[in-house]
């Protein structure tokens, strides 16, 4: 049976994530689903105190006394929605009537461009092309010598193949 | 200078990674054509990262091709994360089989930068004892990232042992593994450099963090010990961080030395650089396995460009020392060598 959490209480998954927190951003591995995300700073404090116990109202005050800023809840709604969206709370949230339907581009617009820069932003990290810096061969290649090789094996060279 | 950046790929890659592996990283200056130019290089060689860490405090931070650069950082941070868990498994393994292993380059080279994100590492490198090497081999020789080593670099002349002593054990996650001592990682790192023709400018930057990471008590004996030309080359790799990614080598012992490289080795760096992606070095440039010309010998010729070794590789492989004298000699010597074996081998297989 699907969990239900208090809709004003939500809670953060903790289970199957690798959390890796930068100076300005927090990165979370789904183990799970093999997903690299990236929380910009607003969205890893709203996550932050996803604890079960505090409520959307408590998280935007405490997340306005963070940043300095008045924080509307409707701000720590669309965090929520995107954190839930990526499976980063436990169970299902459902906003409020009155916060539904508010997207990230109406809060913008609402909320000035001073105040749209500690807006949440939750992101997929995508894999750049050639970013490891292996200098051999993997187990299976075609391999002339065995300095080729990962391994330091190449059974059959000068036509062998790495094991 | 900046005009002859975007004609040079190597300067251009020269001048983004200076100091990149230091906390606070000296500024670089860089046009958004530059910047567009470079990126693909960065990216393709394993060095986005890094070159993130230089623009993060500029005002090129939020230009596109920066951008993609902090993709890289974020991806590898975490995968780097993930390789941590690996490690230690692999590691706990080999420890409850009483199996002595050490940890080489990879992991042990991004320990050494402020943040493990900034190095991009693939494969695990594992050197085992020579004896243990098929017990390993069962246990762990089909873990996918797993590269079993019998001993240590093949360009060294050390042996297991003397070099084990000197291991040290570091802390990964929650668990510990063990590594070569500091003279002994820098070593391995600067001969791994010049054995592969220098065509990476990351491993530049390796040798750099860890030159410049080295404690007070840094043994430059040790770091220098053994075969005099081993240590001549040792020299050279250091005096190629500094002439290339701008390593702080003044007031050290190998100052004067790493000052003096002969004249043709950093404009070889950069022509190398000029492609610094793995699918354009050998043996994955090759058109075809050797064996294909044996029914086919005038795609030999054809190919012959792309096994010429680079003056580099040519004077470890022929064991020569980097002087001013011309290389075309080596790089003969190194083709007829390998030629020697290719064809000794393929007589050996036809006469079974």
């Amino acid at each position: 049976m699907e969990q239900r959490i208090r809709n004003d209480r939500p809670r953060a998954r903790a289970g199957g994530l690798v959390v890796r927190e930068l100076p300005e951003e927090v990165l979370v591995y789904d183990l799970e689903r093999h997903r690299a995300i990236c929380l910009n700073h607003t969205a890893a404090l709203v996550w932050k105190h996803c604890d079960g116990e505090t409520s959307v109202a408590e998280i935007s005050r405490r997340l306005g006394a963070h940043l300095r800023l008045p924080v509307a809840e409707d701000v720590v709604w669309l965090a929520l929605d995107q954190l839930a969206r990526d499976h980063l709370l436990e169970g299902k949230i459902a906003r409020p009537a009155a916060f539904s339907g508010i997207s990230r581009r109406e809060l913008m617009r609402r909320l000035g461009v001073a105040a749209a820069v500690a807006l949440p932003l939750v992101t997929s990290v995508v894999a750049p092309t050639a970013a490891e810096a292996a200098s051999c061969l993997p187990t299976g290649a075609a391999c002339t010598a065995p300095a080729e090789c990962c391994s330091g094996l190449c059974p059959g060279s000068p036509n062998g193949t790495c094991v | 200078m900046r005009e002859t950046f975007l004609h040079s790929y190597g300067l251009l890659l020269s001048a983004t990674l200076a100091g990149a592996w230091r906390h606070a990283p000296p500024p670089v200056e860089l046009s958004e054509k530059e910047l567009t130019t470079v990126a693909p290089l960065l990216t393709g060689s394993g060095a986005a990262a890094l070159g993130w860490w230089k623009l993060r405090r500029t005002d090129r931070r939020a230009s596109p091709s920066a951008r993609q650069l902090q993709h890289a950082y974020r991806f590898n941070t975490l995968q780097a994360a993930l390789r941590e868990r690996e490690i230690e498994r692999v590691f706990a393994l080999l420890s409850d089989a009483r199996i002595d292993a050490v940890l080489v380059k990879g992991w042990a080279a991004a320990r050494l930068y402020p943040e493990q994100g900034l190095r991009p590492f693939g494969d695990m490198d594992v050197c085992v004892r020579p004896a243990q090497f098929a017990s390993a081999s069962r246990l762990v020789g089909a873990e996918r990232r797993v590269d079993l080593h019998a001993g240590f670099e093949k360009s060294d002349e050390r042996g297991f042992d003397e070099t084990f002593e000197r291991t040290e054990t570091v802390e990964i996650g929650a668990s510990r593994v063990r590594v070569l001592c500091a003279e002994d990682h820098l070593r391995l790192l600067s001969l791994h450099l010049l054995r592969h023709g220098a065509w990476r400018p990351l491993w530049l930057c390796d040798v750099a963090a860890a030159f410049e990471n080295r404690a007070r008590n840094f043994d430059w004996t040790r770091l220098l010990a053994g075969d005099r030309r081993r240590a001549s080359w040792v020299v050279c790799a250091l005096g190629l961080a500094h002439a290339l990614v701008g390593m702080r080598v003044e007031d050290t012992p190998v100052a004067h030395e790493a000052l003096r490289l002969p004249r043709w080795l950093v404009p070889e760096v950069l022509k190398q650089w000029q492609t610094p992606f793995p699918a354009r070095q050998a043996p994955m440039r090759h058109r075809a396995p050797m064996r294909k010309y044996l029914r086919h010998p005038s795609g030999v010729f054809k190919d012959l460009r792309n096994r010429w070794p680079n003056p580099i590789e040519a004077t470890v492989l022929m064991n020569a020392s980097f002087n001013e004298l011309p290389r075309l000699p080596f790089q003969l010597a190194n083709c007829f060598a390998r030629t020697a074996r290719f064809i000794s081998a393929a007589g050996a297989q036809t006469k079974l």
